[in-house]
C-alpha cells in the first residue's frame, strides 16, 4: 500500500478511494503514456523514417487517430447541447461526464497531430506565419474554440448552482463551432482535387454523422464503465435513450456513405471505381465488410431492437462495435486516397529512403513506432477521462461535504 | 489570385533562392556557360518549361543531372521519367498490338494555381515575383499536406537524415533538414545567374526548353505558338507553367 492509497482510504470517500484495481489501471495508464512517449522520442531523433510512411502514402495512422479523435469529441456536445436546445432533460446525469471525454477527446486530436510533424519542434510557425488560405490553419483555430467551450462547460457544470442560462447560451455557441470542427477537419481532405475520392462535397456532413456515432457510442461506453466500477448511480434509461439516438445516427451516417458510393459507382469512370473496387474486393476488402457487417448492421440491430436496446450488457457491446466501426471507416476513407495516385505510370513516385526505389500503390503497413505513439495518446486520453470522472464525476467526498 | 494575396506579406517574395548556393557557377568553363544561357526575358518573367516527348529518348541524363545539381539525397528524385509501358524499360502494346515507347519527364510543374501553395499551412510553400513555386524549408514543419494536394506527386520527403552516395560531393545548394518536404526550384540558383536549369542545358535530345511565358520573342513562346502545348492533368486546373508537346507520330520498335 503506498502512501497516496492510504491517505486516501484514511480520508473517507467512498468513491475516490484509491483501491487495488485502480492502481493497477493507473499503472497500466503510465506504462501506455512512457511507451508512447519513448516511440515519439525514438521518432523524434531519427525522424520519421522509422514510420511506415513513403512518399507515395505520406499520411497514414496518425492522421486517421487525428481524425477519429477530432469526430468521437462530439459526444459532449449531443448530450448536453442537443438535449439543451431540444428542452430535454433525460441526459442531465450525464453532463459533467460527456464534457470531459469531449474534452478529452479534442485536446487528444490536437496533440496526435504532433508526431505527424516532420518538425513538431517548427509547430510554432502555424501561429506566428499562418497561411490563411489552408484549411488546417482553420483547423487549429476552430479546435482550440472547440477545446475551450469544453473548458468553459465545464466549469458552468461544476458550479455548486445550476448555471441554467450560462448553459443554454454555450449550447448555442457551440453547436455552429461543432458543426465547423467536423466539416473543417473534412475539408482538411475534402478539397484536394488530387484526390478524387476525397473531393466530394458529402465529406463534411460524412464527417458529422461518424462524429455523432462514435461520440454518443464513447459516452456510452464511458458512462457503463464507471457506472460498473463506482457506485455512481445512473437509471438505465439512459442507456436506452443513447442507444435510439444512436440508432438514427447510424442510418444517417451509412446514407451518407450509400448515398456518395452508389453516385460514384453509376459514374463509371476510373478514377471513382478504383478506390471502390479496393474497397470492395481490393486489398482494403476485409476492413471495408468488417465495418459494413461488425461496424454497421450488427449494432444498428441492438440500437433498433427495443427489447435489445434494453439490455445495457449488449447496448455497451454494441456502442464498442460502433466506435471501432468508426475507426475502421476513417481507415477506408484516408487508404483509399492515398493509393491513388493521378500520374500512375512507371516506375512511379521515389519512396523517400535509401534503396527503397520507385512505388506506385505499395501497402503500407505502421511501423511499431507509430503503434506506440497511438497507444500512447490512447493512455493519455484515459488517464485525463479517469482523472476528470474522479474529480467531477463521481460522488464527492461525504466528509468534504458536510463541512461548513 | 493567392499569389497577389499573399504579396507583400511574404519576407520572401522575389527571386531569393530558399537554399544559399554553395559553389558558384561562374567557374563553369566559358563555353557550358554560353550555352546554358537564358535567351531572352521580360521585365517581369514568367518562368516556364516545354518538354518535346518526341524528342525525349528516356535516357535519365536529366534526372541525375538534377540529383547532382541540386543535392538530393538518396531514395528521392526531384525529377523523374516515366515510362508509357507497364515497367521502367517495358514497351507499351496499343490497340493493334504495336509495340510503342514513350516517356512522360515528371518533375514540379510550377502551376499558377498551385495546390500544394494553397493548402501549406504556414506560406513554407510560395510562389516567387518569376512563377516559380518554392519551399522555405526554415518555414517547413513537414506536415506533408501539400505531397497530398499535389496531382503529380513530385513532391519528396526528407524521412531521415539525408544521405549521399559514397564519393559525392557538394551541389549547388544547400542540403534540406531532416522532416522537411522538397521538390524542383526550377534551379532558381541558376536563373539568378542568367542560366538555364540543369535538365534543359544536359539533355541530350534537346527535349527541353526553357523559357519567359511572358516574352513573345522567347523560344519557349515561339515554339508553343507553333505546336502548342499540352498541360498535365488539365482537368485539375492547377495552371502548369511545364508545358508537354505529344510526338506527331507513333515511336515504333
Amino acid at each position: 500500500m503506498n502512501t497516496l492509497a492510504r491517505v486516501a482510504a484514511t480520508s473517507g470517500a467512498a468513491e475516490r478511494r484509491v483501491g487495488g484495481p485502480l492502481i493497477a489501471w493507473y499503472a497500466l495508464l503510465v506504462a501506455g503514456l512512457l511507451l508512447g512517449l519513448y516511440a515519439f522520442g525514438y521518432q523524434w531523433a531519427n525522424g520519421l523514417t522509422v514510420t511506415g510512411l513513403t512518399n507515395a502514402v505520406t499520411w497514414g495512422l496518425y492522421i486517421v487517430m487525428f481524425m477519429f479523435l477530432v469526430g468521437i469529441s462530439a459526444g459532449g456536445l449531443i448530450v448536453v447541447a442537443g438535449a439543451e436546445l431540444l428542452g430535454t432533460h433525460r441526459f442531465e446525469p450525464l453532463n459533467r461526464l460527456a464534457v470531459i471525454v469531449s474534452g478529452t477527446a479534442i485536446a487528444a486530436a490536437a496533440v496526435s497531430i504532433l508526431p505527424d510533424l516532420g518538425r513538431p519542434q517548427m509547430a510554432w510557425q502555424m501561429i506566428v506565419s499562418p497561411q490563411l488560405m489552408s484549411p488546417l490553419v482553420w483547423d487549429m483555430g476552430v479546435i482550440t474554440v472547440y477545446l475551450t467551450i469544453a473548458a468553459i462547460d465545464l466549469w458552468i457544470l461544476t458550479r455548486p448552482r445550476p448555471m441554467a442560462k450560462a448553459l443554454r447560451v454555450m449550447a448555442i455557441v457551440s453547436l455552429p463551432v461543432a458543426v465547423l470542427v467536423h466539416s473543417v477537419t473534412a475539408w482538411i481532405f475534402g478539397f484536394l482535387v488530387a484526390r478524387p475520392f476525397w473531393n466530394t462535397a458529402i465529406l463534411a456532413p460524412l464527417f458529422i454523422s461518424s462524429a455523432l456515432v462514435s461520440g454518443t457510442a464513447l459516452v456510452l461506453v464511458v458512462a457503463a464503465i464507471v457506472r460498473r466500477v463506482s457506485s455512481w448511480s445512473l437509471p438505465d434509461h439512459v442507456f436506452a435513450d443513447l442507444g435510439r439516438l444512436l440508432a438514427w445516427f447510424v442510418a444517417v451516417d451509412f446514407f451518407l456513405l450509400l448515398a456518395e458510393f452508389v453516385t460514384a459507382y453509376t459514374s463509371q469512370t476510373d478514377y471513382h471505381l478504383a478506390p471502390l473496387e479496393m474497397l470492395f474486393g481490393g486489398r482494403l476488402a476485409p476492413l471495408f465488410w468488417a465495418q459494413i457487417t461488425l461496424g454497421v448492421a450488427v449494432p444498428f440491430v441492438v440500437y433498433v431492437v427495443p427489447a435489445l436496446r434494453r439490455r445495457t450488457s449488449l447496448l455497451v457491446a454494441a456502442a464498442t462495435l460502433s466506435i471501432l466501426g468508426v475507426f475502421a471507416k476513417r481507415v477506408n476513407i484516408l487508404m483509399p486516397g492515398m493509393y491513388e495516385p493521378q500520374v500512375s505510370l512507371a516506375p512511379g513516385i521515389p519512396l523517400g529512403r535509401p534503396g527503397q526505389g520507385f512505388g506506385i500503390d505499395d501497402l503500407y503497413v505502421p511501423s511499431w513506432v507509430e503503434y506506440g505513439v497511438v497507444v500512447g495518446i490512447l493512455a493519455f486520453s484515459a488517464a485525463l477521462i479517469t482523472l476528470g470522472v474522479r474529480r467531477w464525476v463521481l460522488p464527492a467526498d461525504p466528509d468534504e461535504a458536510a463541512r461548513p | 489570385m493567392l499569389g497577389t494575396l499573399l504579396a507583400g506579406a511574404d519576407p520572401n517574395e522575389g527571386i531569393a533562392a530558399p537554399v544559399e548556393r554553395t559553389s558558384a557557377i561562374e567557374a563553369l568553363p566559358a563555353a557550358s556557360r554560353a550555352w546554358g544561357e537564358i535567351d531572352t526575358r521580360s521585365d517581369a518573367p514568367r518562368w516556364g518549361m516545354l518538354v518535346d516527348t518526341e524528342r525525349c529518348i528516356g535516357c535519365w541524363s536529366c534526372a541525375v543531372v538534377c540529383k547532382s545539381e541540386n543535392d538530393v539525397a538518396l531514395g528521392m528524385w526531384w525529377n523523374r521519367i516515366l515510362t508509357e509501358g507497364s515497367g521502367l524499360d517495358t514497351p507499351s502494346v496499343d490497340d493493334h498490338g504495336r509495340l510503342g515507347m514513350a516517356w512522360l519527364p515528371l518533375a514540379c510543374q510550377h502551376c499558377d494555381d498551385a495546390p500544394c501553395e494553397k493548402v501549406c499551412p504556414t506560406a513554407a510553400t510560395y510562389t516567387n515575383a518569376e512563377g516559380i513555386v518554392l519551399v522555405d524549408a526554415d518555414k517547413c514543419i513537414g506536415c506533408r499536406y501539400c505531397m497530398a494536394a499535389c496531382p503529380y506527386g513530385v513532391r519528396v520527403f526528407n524521412w531521415g537524415e539525408p544521405e549521399k552516395a559514397p564519393g559525392v560531393g557538394e551541389g549547388m545548394v544547400q542540403a534540406r533538414p531532416v522532416g522537411t518536404v522538397e521538390k524542383c526550384s526550377l534551379c532558381v540558383h541558376r536563373i539568378e545567374e542568367g542560366q538555364q536549369p540543369s535538365c534543359v542545358v544536359s539533355c541530350p535530345a534537346q527535349a527541353r526548353i526553357f523559357g519567359d511565358l511572358d516574352d513573345p520573342d522567347s523560344h519557349i513562346n515561339r515554339v508553343l505558338a507553333d505546336r502548342g502545348g499540352s498541360k498535365l492533368l488539365k482537368e485539375k486546373g492547377t495552371n502548369p507553367k511545364v508545358r508537354y508537346l505529344p510526338p506527331r507520330r507513333r515511336r515504333s520498335l
